[in-house]
């Protein structure tokens, strides 16, 4: 089963959503990623099994015949003779760096001996050849303050003393010595400024990643050194991942170009991966290029994208103990290429053939896997995608194979003999909530769920495959029930087929979605400009790639950084940023808006705020520095000015934007797509870096956090705005010679809504400028006020609510935009999207307050009618628990109970949306007795609760918009004429249905009657009342018509039944309701006989 | 039959039979979920029988392969339904989900696009058709074809030679027994209630076929007409209305007026000579095709005639042995939304060619799921393939490579060209008849 059943394995939504305005990716403005909270990544030390493969392998031969024939087409291009003769320097693009740790490699380090760590790098030639690089030579070390009185003489009684307790903590380690060496260095810390140029640091090199942590511990602690006494020490870059030190070290940012010159890379005989070419080198034989030019392209990496079909049993949700992965479809696809060349669909039991898609059957489940197996090993993707695959595809396989015993099935990587790594894993981060997942380590592919991404990057009201589909690529996908795919499987080939149609395309979508939404290019510009590995960039939260940053910056410098350990709560926390308040209303002025350009990233460059140049208080009274070179915060804090140190995070900051600067004009001149791909996604990664800046001085929690630099950028934030507002209103009055007094009736975090009273959206956007310029002036550089746009009309319902129409030119205007306006929250039902977004639309683009109401009220009728469409009425909640584990009862939790009694095949499951519509009860019952199946009342006629809807759904958002334009709005609107008619359905299956007879009754006026349509008295009137049976009909075998043509165009077929059961797509409840509607209204025309 | 004296003229006589009507009729036929799936099994499943047949005299040495079983260069002939890939067709899926857009959509008369492109589909799967002996802009989704051809690498059929089922096979016109000129009378698009509608128009024209006219010439021509034939849009009757909101009781009987006046024309015409009345689009009848005929209780004055007779759309009928085929003209009128032609007479004959009436049904005209039926296959060449409601009178007579004979004709809107259509059953030969007020 994959996630078409039904949205099962989706995680539930995260339910802390960032504060304010701040989003992952794409906001313009500051991003406050306050208080990050990332488990901490540590290194773990992979030890390489060095036993043959083969003989693991007792596989059938003639079974592989099959597969054995298309290795040849899957295989990757055959390499050069240059490249077979070592006489080539061999240039790729590395996709993933780690490390195992082997014997030392005899030939280029001679004289070593025991094992160490080696840098392992994977990576694709512009050939499209496979690449393994062993990297030797490299070795995990860390700084301490040298503490005052240590000569050079002391430190081999200190290096004695430390391999001591190391030895100790480190038992079972099999190395010859454990501190490999100790060092002294001039270096500098990064925190504070000193006025000093350096100070002693010690660098102690150990000899495995994995020592660096315990050594740290030790020297935490305190140690005991002969001659100094009993000792503990601040450690500097002892939080460092082994893979990103040697990144760092060697200039190599994530994705970019790497060359090993012939003659300095040696190829062993036995080799340890699949890859074409596996060498090894020393760490200084790498040359890194830069990003740029020749070296920005991207290598034909191969993608596979994949989706598995499991038959799970009647009202259980697959297990991998028990059910069967009956078909796995996959597509390869050469990156920068439209099409993939490669399809295939391996299933259980036969399958009727498909045009263009290899289909390759088994009887057995264990050949299907198998076959699977040999498949990623022939085509060696480097990339594999799939829409939730890290939590369900990858782990069902791997847990089916061991349940089925299939011991060679997990050795899907690149390295012989190396198994896939299973473990659960939770990320958390205030951003984006917890959210629990497991980590499937495929060694040398890089994994890329797409659900996980556009989890990350994208705010949408549903994350379903359907829906994201639908949003993304405008195509509505067929959803086929996860109790028909069993059935689908036992059936025939042709059945079987249908099954293979709909898993392909469950594997061609994230393809697509990969395609359209750039994650590639993005995610590989984002690597390269922050400089951590890209498998970071989805596991990892934001604030490693501001201390790659920091950290590559800080090396030029000749600075370390501190292992600041967790000190967050002490340091408590500071004030937001600020809004001003808001003057609510509709404007029927235009509104211009002043923005900030990055604002939090300017305020940073302009007064020069950074860890190396902030005074601490005591200094400050020590070091009595001129006043004419600090700057002193409104939020009391002391940085010194460039003039006495420039501070880093601004030269990270200037040299981001100046990057941005030239990455936007290189993507006007650029022509090529492909190149246009790449300097996008590197000034929209550039943007965000800048942006994140900020976040990780505040992240309490985080790897370096420093709220003097925070709190003192927000408290700046705080004064231009209020500044903003004092000169905006002192100089644009009719004393200055203005027609009008400005008037500023509202502040965001980064901008300033201005009225300045003129009519018309020239004028205010002439005004706008000339603001915009003269408040920029009295700012210091590089921070700048920038005159965007214009709002006309404006409807400001409060903080951080308003609507209104963007212009940019005085022609016409661009677009709507609404703010925390209910129009995509997913609680709500649809109907309220539907009046918000068309209130909003009369009122701001027809300028029709009463056409608006007018609308309201109609659409209230309605509801209370009767006459709304069910689709409109559904809310979907997702099912994190089952029902008796809520310990509050919900809606949505106490109806999949019921369901489950009435069909436990069809009843949600946990981590299921459930949808749901409110009904009639019972005087008394309570609101979660109130929740009903759509379809359930779709089928019984089961009469919805309209004033539900109309008091808890519709009536709070509707009165925000028209409390401002309209006056009694709430008697208007929901106490009105409009709300007197009502109409109630009775219900097919209530109790008192049980007892009722069914009589026929008079089509007219509903007289019972014993035979016939009409009674007497209506007789007369029998044409009219004819035609209006016979329109309802007319109308509804319309719509029946377009609604079920859609879906077979949808499902791609004409010749086969539609099966989807997509819950998200809009026509799904109305086609429900159109057929059975149909043969109803049938059955009454046919009364009328001829 | 008798001479007509100077003085008298009597109405000529034919014989009548409409057993044709039957596969259009849907009766107890009920709307069980099923799904429109069957009718396209069923119509490939017929058409393909006969596309097979007719294979090896068009094709002698081609392999005949399934959409699966095709290989890569290797030429075969195809048979499917065609599938036409739209980009600006409408989608009932936009008008639920997509946002208002700042600009109202403007909607085409005709939804054709260069990049539009045609798939070739059988049970066994789909396959993209490329090369230039296949048109887009001629076929619609729903046609049956075989085709010859070979799959390229890219996986795509490139057609090299199309073959239409053709026209089917006709009976035989009795042309020898008919010796004197008898005329059907074809009038589409009345319109009554409708603001171009004049009632004096249609007074003239009931005039006309019964016979109260001065002029005896024209009375003679009059007494020639052996039957009438109102195909479709006898009134307009605004269905939107009655949905959506409540009405008074008053409004609702002013619109029943049009199929008062509509009852008592027809009582007219029907004392003197047999009519059929097909419904329409605008008519009050049910919306989907077949539409089912309208309701004698609509007609409670002309029902009681014998000779008035209430027939589906489409309707097909014999008189005096000359097979009749017709619609309302909704096929006619779809064809021309997802399709193009010269002329309209250009889509009749491509659907007697394709021999199907309708193709776009279910897909882009509405349609009953029917299950075990196709019943808008051609399975017999009629005499005589009318189309109502067209903007003007245009008629044809095609020739079939087995001798058939077909007079095709568009009748135009009544209402706005005061033109009927009447067709000699002796030659096939047909002409108008104008009306006109301003006389």
């Amino acid at each position: 089963m994959n996630r078409g059943g039904n949205s099962k394995k989706r995680p539930p939504p995260s339910t802390t959503l960032p504060p304010g305005k701040h989003r992952a990716t794409g906001t313009p403005s500051p991003s406050p990623v306050v208080g990050t909270l990332e488990d901490e990544f540590v290194d773990e030390d992979v030890f390489v099994d060095e036993i043959d493969e083969e003989s693991l392998i007792l596989r059938d031969m003639e079974e592989r015949e099959a597969l054995s024939a298309r290795s040849s087409t899957w295989a990757r291009p055959p390499l050069s003779p240059a490249y077979l003769a070592n006489s080539q320097s061999i240039i790729f693009q590395q996709l993933e760096i780690d490390y195992v740790i082997k014997e030392i490699h005899k030939e280029l380090l001679p004289g070593s001996s025991g094992q160490a760590a080696v840098i392992r790098i994977f990576g694709v030639t512009r050939e499209g050849h496979s690449v393994c690089c062993f990297v030797h030579g490299f070795e995990p070390y860390f700084y301490i303050a040298c503490p005052p009185g240590m000569g050079p003489d002391d430190i081999s009684r200190f290096h004695q003393s430390l391999e001591g307790r190391m030895r100790e903590s480190n038992k079972n380690a099999n190395v010859p010595k454990f501190v490999r060496h100790i060092e002294m260095v001039q270096k500098k810390s990064i925190m504070y400024y000193q006025q000093q140029k350096s100070q002693t640091f010690l660098k102690i090199t150990v000899a495995l990643p994995t020592m660096v942590a315990s050594c740290r511990g030790i020297l935490d602690r305190g140690i005991q050194i002969d001659g100094l006494g009993m000792k503990s020490f601040q450690t500097y870059e002892s939080n460092i991942v082994f893979a990103l030190r040697f990144m760092v070290d060697r200039d190599i940012v994530g994705g970019n170009w790497i060359e090993v010159p012939a003659g300095k890379y040696k190829k062993d005989a036995r080799t340890l991966s699949y890859c074409q070419l596996e060498f090894h080198c020393l760490y200084s034989d790498l040359i890194s290029h830069a990003p740029e030019g020749e070296y920005s392209k991207m290598a034909p990496f191969r993608v596979l994208s994949f989706d598995i079909e499991c038959a799970g049993r009647k009202g259980h949700f697959p297990e991998a103990k028990h059910d069967p992965v009956i078909q796995i479809a996959n597509l390869v696809t050469l990156q920068g290429e439209d099409q993939p060349f490669i399809r295939n669909v391996m299933t259980l039991n036969s399958c009727a053939p498909i045009v263009g898609v290899d289909v390759m059957s088994f009887e057995t489940e264990r050949k299907v896997l198998l076959a699977w197996k040999d498949f990623v090993r022939d085509v060696d993707p480097d990339i594999i995608i799939g829409y939730n695959i890290c939590k369900f595809d990858l782990p069902y396989l791997i847990e089916r194979a061991a349940a089925l015993g299939i011991e060679e099935f997990p050795l899907l990587g690149r390295v012989k003999n190396s198994r896939v790594r299973m473990r659960d894993s939770t990320f958390s981060s205030r951003q984006q909530g917890t959210r629990e997942s497991k980590e499937t380590t495929i060694e040398g592919r890089f994994q890329f769920d797409l659900f996980q991404a556009i989890h990350r990057d994208h705010k949408l009201s549903s994350y379903s495959l359907n829906s994201v589909s639908a949003h993304f690529l405008s195509e509505q996908k067929e959803d086929v029930h996860h109790s028909i795919i069993t059935d689908l499987q036992n059936g025939n080939a042709e059945t079987r087929r249908r099954l293979a149609v709909y898993c392909l395309k469950d594997a061609y979508l994230p393809q697509r979605l990969l395609d359209k939404l750039m994650c590639i290019y993005n995610y590989v510009e984002m690597a390269r400009v922050t400089g951590v590995p890209i498998s970071f960039l989805l596991a990892r939260g934001q604030s490693i790639k501001v201390l790659s940053q920091l950290l590559r910056k800080a090396k030029q410098k000749n600075m370390v950084l501190p292992n600041a350990k967790q000190s967050g709560s002490e340091q408590g926390t500071f004030e937001g940023a600020t809004v001003l308040e808001a003057r609510t209303g509709f404007y029927e002025k235009p509104i211009a808006t002043l923005d900030f350009a990055s604002l939090y990233p300017s305020i940073m460059m302009a007064y020069n705020l950074c860890y190396c140049t902030l005074v601490t208080p005591e200094d400050v009274r020590k070091l009595n520095l001129p006043p004419e070179h600090i700057n002193k915060t409104p939020s009391g804090e002391t940085f010194v000015k460039q003039s006495l140190q420039k501070g880093i995070l601004p030269e990270i900051l200037e040299e981001l934007i100046t990057a941005r600067k030239r990455a936007k004009a290189d993507l006007k001149e650029a022509k090529d797509p492909l190149e246009k791909a790449v300097l996008d996604g590197r000034q929209l990664a550039l943007k965000i870096s800048a942006n994140s800046v900020y976040g990780f001085t505040g992240a309490t929690v985080g790897q370096l956090p420093c709220l003097e630099i925070s709190s003192s950028v927000t408290s700046y934030g705080r004064q231009m705005i209020e500044q903003t507002k004092k000169f905006v209103e002192d100089k644009f009055t009719t004393l200055g010679g203005y027609e009008y007094n400005a008037e500023v009736i509202y502040g965001d975090t980064d901008s300033v809504m201005v009225q300045f009273g003129v009519p018309d959206v020239e004028a205010a956007m002439t005004l706008g400028k000339e603001a915009a310029e003269y408040i920029s002036g009295t700012f210091i550089k590089p921070i700048k006020l920038e005159f965007e746009k214009v709002y006309f009309p404006y409807l400001l319902i409060n903080k951080k609510r308003y609507a209104g129409l963007v212009w940019t030119n005085p022609q016409k205007f661009d677009k709507m935009d609404t703010k925390g306006i209910e129009t995509v929250r997913r609680d709500n039902c649809l109907l309220v999207k539907n009046l918000v977004t068309e209130s909003l639309n009369k009122i701001l683009i027809d300028r029709d307050v009463q056409g608006a109401a007018e609308y309201v009220k109609n659409t209230i009728a309605d509801l209370l009618m009767n006459r709304i469409d069910l689709s409109l009425l559904v809310i979907t909640k997702g099912l994190t628990k089952t029902g008796d584990d809520y310990e509050v009862k919900s809606a949505h939790g106490e109806l999949a109970e019921r369901m489950r009694k009435r069909d436990a095949a069809t009843a949600p499951n946990v981590g299921d949306r459930v949808p749901y519509v409110i009904i009639t009860a019972a005087k008394g019952a309570k609101g979660y007795e109130k929740s009903e199946d759509p379809i359930y009342v779709l089928e019984n006629n089961i009469p919805i609760d309209p004033k539900y809807y109309i008091e808890n759904q519709i009536s709070k958002p509707l009165l925000r918009i028209f409390d401002p334009v309209l006056k009694n709005a709430s008697s208007e609107l929901l106490h009105g004429d409009h709300m007197r008619s009502i109409s109630i359905t009775t219900p097919s299956n209530s109790g008192i249905m049980r007892f009722a007879k069914k009589q026929l009754s008079c089509v007219g006026c509903k007289v019972p009657i014993s035979t016939g349509t009409l009674c007497a008295r209506c007789k007369g009137r029998e044409a009219e009342l004819y035609c209006k049976n016979v329109s309802q009909v007319s109308d509804l075998e319309e719509l029946f018509g377009r609604l079920w043509t859609q879906c077979q165009e949808c499902q791609g077929s004409l010749h086969q039944d539609v099966l989807c059961t997509s819950r998200d797509c809009p026509i799904f409840y109305r086609r429900m309701k159109a057929q059975k509607d149909m043969a109803t209204a049938k059955q009454q025309l046919d009364r009328w006989s001829f | 039959m008798e001479i007509d004296s100077e003085k008298t003229h009597e109405r000529k006589q034919s014989d009548y039979t409409s057993l044709q009507d039957e596969r259009f009729e849907i009766q107890k036929d009920m709307y069980r979920g099923q799904q429109y799936s069957q009718i396209y099994f069923v119509r490939l499943h017929l058409m393909r029988t006969l596309l097979y047949s007719l294979a090896p005299s068009w094709k002698p040495h081609l392999p005949v392969c399934k959409v699966l079983g095709l290989e890569e260069g290797k030429e075969c002939i195809i048979v499917g339904t065609l599938f036409k890939h739209m980009k600006l067709k409408p989608c009932v899926l936009d008008e639920y989900s997509k946002e208002r857009s700042v600009t109202p959509l403007v909607k085409p008369h005709n939804f054709m696009h260069p990049d539009d492109s045609l798939i070739l589909e059988d049970e066994s799967g789909r396959v993209k058709l490329g090369g230039s002996a296949l048109s887009p802009p001629v076929y619609v989704t729903g046609v049956v074809v075989a085709l010859h051809g070979k799959e390229t690498s890219a996986g795509e059929f490139v057609v090299e030679d199309v073959l239409e089922a053709g026209l089917p096979p006709q009976l035989e016109r009795p042309l020898d027994h008919l010796k004197e000129d008898k005329y059907v009378l074809l009038v589409s698009g009345l319109s009554i209630g409708s603001n171009s509608s004049n009632p004096l128009l249609f007074q003239l024209l009931v005039d006309h076929i019964t016979g109260h006219v001065s002029d005896d010439e024209e009375l003679g021509l009059a007494a020639q007409i052996v039957h009438v034939v109102i195909a479709g849009n006898s009134v307009e009757f605004p269905r939107k209305l009655l949905t959506g909101q409540n009405m008074a009781s008053k409004d609702q009987s002013t619109l029943y007026e049009p199929i008062k006046e509509l009852d008592i024309m027809l009582n007219q015409i029907a004392a003197g000579v047999s009519v059929d009345i097909m419904p329409g689009l605008n008519d009050p009848a049910n919306f989907a095709l077949p539409q089912q005929p309208l309701n004698r209780c609509l007609f409670p004055g002309s029902a009681p005639y014998n000779t008035f007779r209430s027939c589906t759309n489409p309707h097909s009928f014999d008189v005096d042995n000359i097979r009749f085929l017709g619609t309302s003209g909704q096929n006619i009128d779809d064809l021309d939304k997802y399709s193009e032609a010269e002329s309209k007479l250009d889509f009749v004959e491509r659907t007697l060619r394709w021999r199907h009436l309708a193709p776009t049904a279910p897909n882009t005209l509405g349609c009953y799921p029917f299950t075990d039926r196709d019943p808008f296959l051609i399975e017999t060449c009629p005499h005589v393939y009318f189309v109502g409601n067209q903007d003007k009178y245009d008629s044809r007579l095609v020739k079939g490579s087995e001798g058939q004979l077909v007079r095709l004709i568009c009748i135009p809107k009544f209402c706005e060209t005061g033109v009927a259509v009447a067709v000699n059953l002796r030659n096939l030969e047909c002409h108008t008849r104008s009306f006109n007020i301003q006389l």
